[in-house]
Parts: C-alpha cells; sequence; structure tokens
C-alpha cells in the first residue's frame, strides 16, 4: 500500500522540508557574501585611492621644483617608474600592454608632454580628455584598448598643465574574482553538505511517522489489538505514537465494551426464545395436524424470525460502530453466486421471475463466509419478495481495478421515490413490504465492514440495480498478473 | 435407532428451566441423561463417570464452557462435545474445538437439530468409514457411485442438486430435519432465509420421488421441518 508513496522522493515531506531549507539558506548566505564583497571592494579601492593620492603629491611636487630642461623627463620618469614598483601586491604579466601603472603629464594646451608607461600614451590623453577627470578625486578611467580600466588621479601643476598617475584596476578585480571564486566553491559545498544533512534528518524522523502511520492503517476494522511502535526518544513523533496509542486503547476498550453488551443481550434473549421454542416444539409432538397445531408452527415460525431480526439488529449495530467481527477466509464469489442461484431458482421460477448469471472466472475475495451468505440471501429473498411476476433478475460480477464487481439488476418497479436516497439506513422499507426494514442496512453494513461500496440506482430503462464492490484477495489480484505475464508471452 | 438406546450423556446446562426441557425431551429420546449446572459439578461427573457425548452450554455461572472443554481434554476426557452457544459470533476457540470433533449449535435452537447433531457426533466417534455405495428406504434406492435414484423399477430423473438432497434425506431417514439443517448440509451455508427456498426444493423433489402408484416418503412437518418415512 505504501510502496507507491516510497517511489517518487520528490512528493515526500522530507524531500520538501530539505528543499525549501537548503534554499533559505542559500539565498541566505548569498545576500551576507553581496555585502562583504561589497566592504572588501570598496576598502580595496580607499586604500589604492589612497596611495594614488599621495604619489601624485610626491610627483606633482617632484615636477613642480625639477627645472623644466632636457633632464626633467628623466627624473620625473624615474620618479614614476620608482613610484609604480611601490604598488601593493603587484602582479607581474607577460601582457606588457597591461602594466599596472602609468603617468603623464600635459602641457596647459592639454596636448601630451610626457609619458612612463607601456604603448602610446595620446590614446589615454583621449581617454582623460574624453571623461573630463577632475584634479584630486579619484576616478575610473575606460581607455580604448585596454580591457580593464583604470583608477585615475590628477594634480594641477603651476604652469597650467596637470599630472596624472593611473593604477590598473586589475590587481583589484584579481582579488575580488578569487573572493568570488572561493566563495562560490565554499558556499556549493556548504550548501549541498546542509541539504544532505537536512534531507537525512527529517526523512529519518518523517520515517518514524510513516512507519506510525503503516502500523495504524494495518490496525483496522476487526484487529484492534496491535499498537504503532513507539521509540524511547521523547520528541513530537513519540508523542505522536503515545497518543495514537492511548486513542486505540479507548477505541478498543468501548469497541470492547459494545461487544459486551451485545453479547449479553444476545445471550438475555436468547435464552428465553430457546426455552419457549423448545416448549412449544414439545407441545407439537402430541398434536399433528390438528387446529390447534396452526397456530403453534406459526408461533415458532415468528420465533425463529425474529431470532434471525435480533442477529441482524445486532450485526448491523456493530456494523454501524465499525465493529463487526470478521472470521476472513478465501471465497471464489463465481461459485457462492452458483450455489446460491441453484438455492433460489425454484423459488423464483414458482414465482414466474427468471434470474440470469453473467460471470466468467473464479473472483476470489476475502471475507466471513458466513456474513457474506447472509448478505446475498438477504438480496435474494428481497428480489424474490418484491418483484413482480415475469420480471428478469440479471446477476452479473466482474472484477474491476482489484475490486470484485457485483451488480444485482431487475427490471421490475424499481425503489420508490421515498426510500430512494437512504435505502440503507436502517428500518427503511417500501411500501407494502412486510419485512422489517432490516435486510438493506444489513447488506450494506457487510459490505462496509469488508470495506467495499454499495450503491443502489433505478436504472434508466426501469428496474433496480444494486452495485456491491468488494476488494479482491491479494492472491486473486497475483494470479490475475500471472495470467497477463502469461499472455504477454 | 439402536446405537443410542443405551447412549449416556451429560447436560451441563445452568439455567433450570431449559435444563428441565432438554432433560426430557433427551430422555424421551432414548438417552441416559446426566446433568450439571456449573463447571465444577460438570468436571466432578465427567471424570467420573464414562459418557457418550457432553453437551456444553457456554455461560457457566463459575467459569466459561470452553475453559471447562479445555480442562476436562487436559484430564484425558475425549468424548465429544456439543457445544450451546446464546452468543452472537461462535468465536476462533469453539471454531477450533470443532474441527477436533466436536460440533456447536446457537441458541435458540430446533429440538430436531439438536438431536441430529447428537446422532452426527456419536456416529462419526463410532464407525468412521465403511461408507455404504448403495442406499435403500423402502422401494427408493440411491446408487451413490452412478448418482441414480430409482423407485421400484422406475428411474428418477433428478438434477444433480436434488440428488443430493435425497441423499442426505435418506441418510436421515425417520428422523426429522430442519431446513437451516438442509441449508447447512445440502448448500454449506448457515443462512436462514426469510423465504420459502428450501421447502420449494422439498416440493419439487416430492413431485419427483412421490409418484403416483407409491407411498408418499417426503412428510411436512410444519414448523420443525421434513422427514423421510422409513416405516
Amino acid at each position: 500500500m505504501f510502496s507507491e508513496t516510497d517511489k517518487p522522493k520528490m512528493r515526500s515531506a522530507a524531500w520538501r522540508v530539505s528543499l525549501w531549507g537548503t534554499l533559505a539558506f542559500a539565498f541566505g548566505t548569498m545576500i551576507v557574501f553581496v555585502f562583504l564583497h561589497q566592504f572588501v571592494s570598496s576598502d580595496i579601492q580607499r586604500r589604492s585611492d589612497a596611495w594614488l593620492s599621495g604619489e601624485v603629491e610626491v610627483l606633482g611636487d617632484v615636477a613642480e621644483r625639477t627645472p623644466k630642461d632636457a633632464l626633467y623627463g628623466r627624473v620625473v620618469k624615474e620618479v614614476a617608474e620608482l613610484a609604480s614598483k611601490e604598488v601593493p601586491d603587484k602582479q607581474k604579466t607577460p601582457d606588457a600592454l597591461n602594466n599596472s601603472v602609468f603617468f603623464l603629464q600635459t602641457e596647459p594646451s592639454g596636448s601630451l608632454a610626457l609619458w612612463v608607461g607601456e604603448g602610446d600614451g595620446s590614446v589615454y590623453v583621449d581617454a582623460i580628455k574624453a571623461k573630463n577627470v577632475s584634479p584630486d578625486i579619484p576616478s575610473d578611467l575606460h581607455v580604448k584598448g585596454r580591457p580593464i580600466p583604470f583608477r585615475v588621479v590628477s594634480d594641477r601643476l603651476d604652469n597650467g598643465g596637470a599630472i596624472y598617475l593611473g593604477l590598473s584596476e586589475r590587481d583589484e578585480l584579481r582579488v575580488l574574482r578569487n573572493l568570488r571564486f572561493r566563495f562560490v566553491l565554499l558556499w556549493l559545498l556548504i550548501v549541498s553538505f546542509g541539504a544532505a544533512i537536512v534531507f537525512y534528518t527529517t526523512r529519518r524522523m518523517l520515517g518514524h511517522v510513516r512507519k506510525i502511520t503503516e502500523a495504524a492503517s494495518l490496525i483496522g476494522e476487526s484487529d484492534l489489538s496491535s499498537r504503532v511502535p513507539t521509540t524511547r526518544r521523547r520528541d513530537e513523533v513519540a508523542q505522536l505514537a503515545f497518543t495514537l496509542n492511548r486513542m486505540l486503547d479507548r477505541i478498543e476498550s468501548s469497541v470492547h465494551q459494545l461487544h459486551t453488551i451485545t453479547d449479553s443481550l444476545a445471550h438475555d434473549l436468547r435464552s428465553p426464545l430457546t426455552a419457549v421454542r423448545a416448549k412449544l416444539e414439545m407441545s407439537l409432538t402430541g398434536s399433528v395436524g390438528s387446529e390447534e397445531s396452526d397456530s403453534i408452527v406459526s408461533a415458532i415460525e415468528e420465533i425463529d424470525r425474529l431470532t434471525e431480526f435480533l442477529n441482524k439488529s445486532l450485526d448491523v449495530a456493530e456494523a454501524k460502530a465499525d465493529a463487526l467481527r470478521l472470521e476472513r477466509v478465501e471465497i471464489d464469489l463465481d461459485e457462492t453466486l452458483r450455489v446460491m442461484i441453484d438455492l433460489y431458482e425454484p423459488s423464483m421460477a414458482e414465482k414466474g421471475l427468471r434470474i440470469k448469471l453473467c460471470s466468467a472466472e473464479r473472483t476470489g475475495i476475502s471475507a466471513d463466509a458466513a456474513l457474506v451468505h447472509r448478505m446475498i440471501a438477504n438480496l435474494f429473498d428481497n428480489e424474490l419478495k418484491h418483484l413482480p411476476a415475469s420480471s428478469t433478475v440479471t446477476i452479473s460480477l466482474r472484477s474491476q481495478d482489484a475490486m470484485a464487481l457485483l451488480i444485482i439488476e431487475d427490471d421490475g418497479p424499481g425503489f420508490g421515490p421515498e426510500i430512494c436516497s437512504h435505502i440503507f439506513e436502517s428500518r427503511v422499507k417500501g411500501r407494502g413490504s412486510n419485512g422489517r426494514g432490516l435486510g438493506m442496512a444489513f447488506v450494506e453494513a457487510v459490505v462496509r465492514a469488508h470495506n467495499g461500496n454499495i450503491e443502489a440506482t433505478n436504472r434508466p430503462e426501469g428496474g433496480a440495480r444494486i452495485t456491491i464492490a468488494l476488494p479482491q484477495s491479494t492472491s486473486q489480484q497475483e494470479s490475475l498478473e500471472l495470467h497477463e505475464v502469461a499472455l504477454d508471452k | 435407532m439402536l446405537y443410542h438406546s443405551r447412549m449416556r450423556l451429560l447436560l451441563v446446562e445452568d439455567e433450570v428451566e431449559i435444563q428441565g426441557f432438554l432433560k426430557r425431551s433427551l430422555s424421551e429420546a432414548g438417552y441416559q441423561v446426566d446433568t450439571a449446572g456449573d463447571g465444577r459439578s460438570a468436571e466432578r461427573l465427567a471424570t467420573e463417570n464414562q459418557y457418550d457425548v457432553l453437551i456444553v452450554d457456554l455461560g457457566l455461572p463459575d467459569q466459561d464452557g470452553i475453559t471447562l472443554i479445555l480442562r476436562l481434554r487436559q484430564l484425558g476426557v475425549t468424548v465429544p462435545v456439543l457445544i450451546l452457544s446464546a452468543r452472537r459470533s461462535v468465536d476462533d476457540r469453539v471454531r477450533g474445538l470443532e474441527q477436533g470433533g466436536d460440533d456447536y449449535l446457537t441458541k435458540p435452537f430446533a429440538l430436531a437439530e439438536l438431536l441430529a447433531r447428537l446422532r452426527n457426533l456419536l456416529k462419526r466417534n463410532s464407525s468412521a468409514g465403511s461408507e455404504a455405495t448403495r442406499l435403500r428406504v423402502l422401494d427408493l434406492e440411491l446408487d451413490l457411485l452412478r448418482r441414480e435414484a430409482t423407485r421400484g423399477e422406475e428411474i428418477l430423473s433428478l438434477t444433480p442438486q436434488e440428488f443430493v438432497l435425497l441423499e442426505y434425506l435418506c441418510r436421515n431417514a425417520g428422523r426429522v430435519v430442519t431446513r437451516s439443517m438442509i441449508l447447512d448440509q445440502v448448500w454449506g451455508m448457515r443462512i436462514q432465509p426469510d423465504t420459502n427456498v428450501v421447502d420449494v426444493h422439498i416440493y419439487r423433489l416430492r413431485g419427483k420421488v412421490d409418484i403416483d402408484g407409491h407411498r408418499p416418503l417426503i412428510r411436512t412437518l410444519r414448523g420443525v421441518g421434513y422427514v423421510l418415512r422409513d416405516r
């Protein structure tokens, strides 16, 4: 029964809990990381900006003091190169184009005066012009042909020109990239590890719940003595098992009480009935054939009917409380129906009724034989009592979705409108019926006790139809499956 | 009815009224009857005397009838037991005993049925085996192997079911069989239909067996059952 829910783990609660838990955890850590990343990147930028500002001041100073002769360019260049070597955490790359530092000085007119750095300085000047770099405030500079932007700080010279010191953001970006890479690696590891732990703990916990459910579903109609498994721990699951068991104790005791009541009621009524019946029977032996005997005979028959009524009432009462005691055995419904039809056919023929059976094969159910026999007898008695002459009763039996489907149809007047909706209630009987109205309630009680369904309707073409579905026994299903396998081959 | 002319049985029943008439009717049927009103005296009687059958009511004042039977079995009393029960359903333990050669009857019961079950128990106990292949009651003869029934020279055309019914009546010739006994033994069902299904079967059978020119054999005892005349 539970193997179906076992297979798709996706639908289990453990799966859902771990999925949502993992998502929340992953999302949370991601947000934390974004803040951290922001902080680290702004801190790195602040440091490089501080270095740039310091250096540009020194360079500006040098540029101011150094006389503008032929040596000027070399002096400033050397100072700038020295400065570029001080770049923190500098990485050596074979790519000369992307050296991490550049220095340039412009004329008051804006044209290039001095260039320290790789490649052609004029593209940098163009970029600076386009960007309109303001002095003393560090800003990002995207240079044409350079994939990585520069951080640029400028200083005005007294002659109206300006110096620019640029630091490639390559190293900064590399640090951040490393940070991100490591984070993602660790994050994936932690998230999947956490998800696995959450999944296995919840599954283990819910496994206990599932065991309890399985055990509880097996404790059923007739067997109330078993209990769900308990664990030694004092958690919510153990509490659930404990509560369930307490509830079962109470149900068992009330069902037991009901049995005691019905048993003693039956006993108290049956003993006097036994005495009365025996007395009548004994007085009958002396006076066979006389007029007096007729009334004795009808009294005996009345007692037999009363006994059967008593049995049925108590069965219906117990079934209504889901407390009918079943002695399950393997029954072949097909065979039972054939015997029953054999028994009833003469009486039906006598009344001008015809009875037909449409059933092809063995249909096994696991049921209480005596109750099923009485159930079918009740159904047949009903037809026999209520159908007008020359009607036909059609009994069909077939298997459908692991259920044995028993359909009893007739072409009589059908159920009256006054009883159609509550035919299975005790004491509901059709007009002109001389029974005590327990028959159908008893039939329904038996069907319910066997976990089946019953439906009573009027056929559209006229007549009544009673459909009974009873679960087939497992051995029957297995044999059917074997049969199908054999057919496949 | 030779085989129970000297039969001795112990009736264990606490209700005086039922005990009284049961003793009377069992005595009338030719049994020698001892009675006990509770489990303890029943145990004493059953161990001191040699009985052919015990009739035990399940609801005894001092102990459960089943307990008494199990106790007697332990003490080596192996006679067959007919259990009387006023309980609603026959519980597992009674079924277990039934398999061991005992029988049960739920109250209220027909006296005829009680007597029939007693006879069955005694028969089972005394002569197992030796199945006859032919049954003969007056001029009615049943060939059990060929499943053929004849009345004098005439062959009766019976359905298989009618043959089984007639066979059952023949085996109990001269004794009353009730409707519920017929349902139980011939159709294998313990049901109590509130329609005349058994009567119609008997009526049909009678139409085939009690043919003109022969003495009618199947008699109806209204309110009780049927009997196949053997005299």
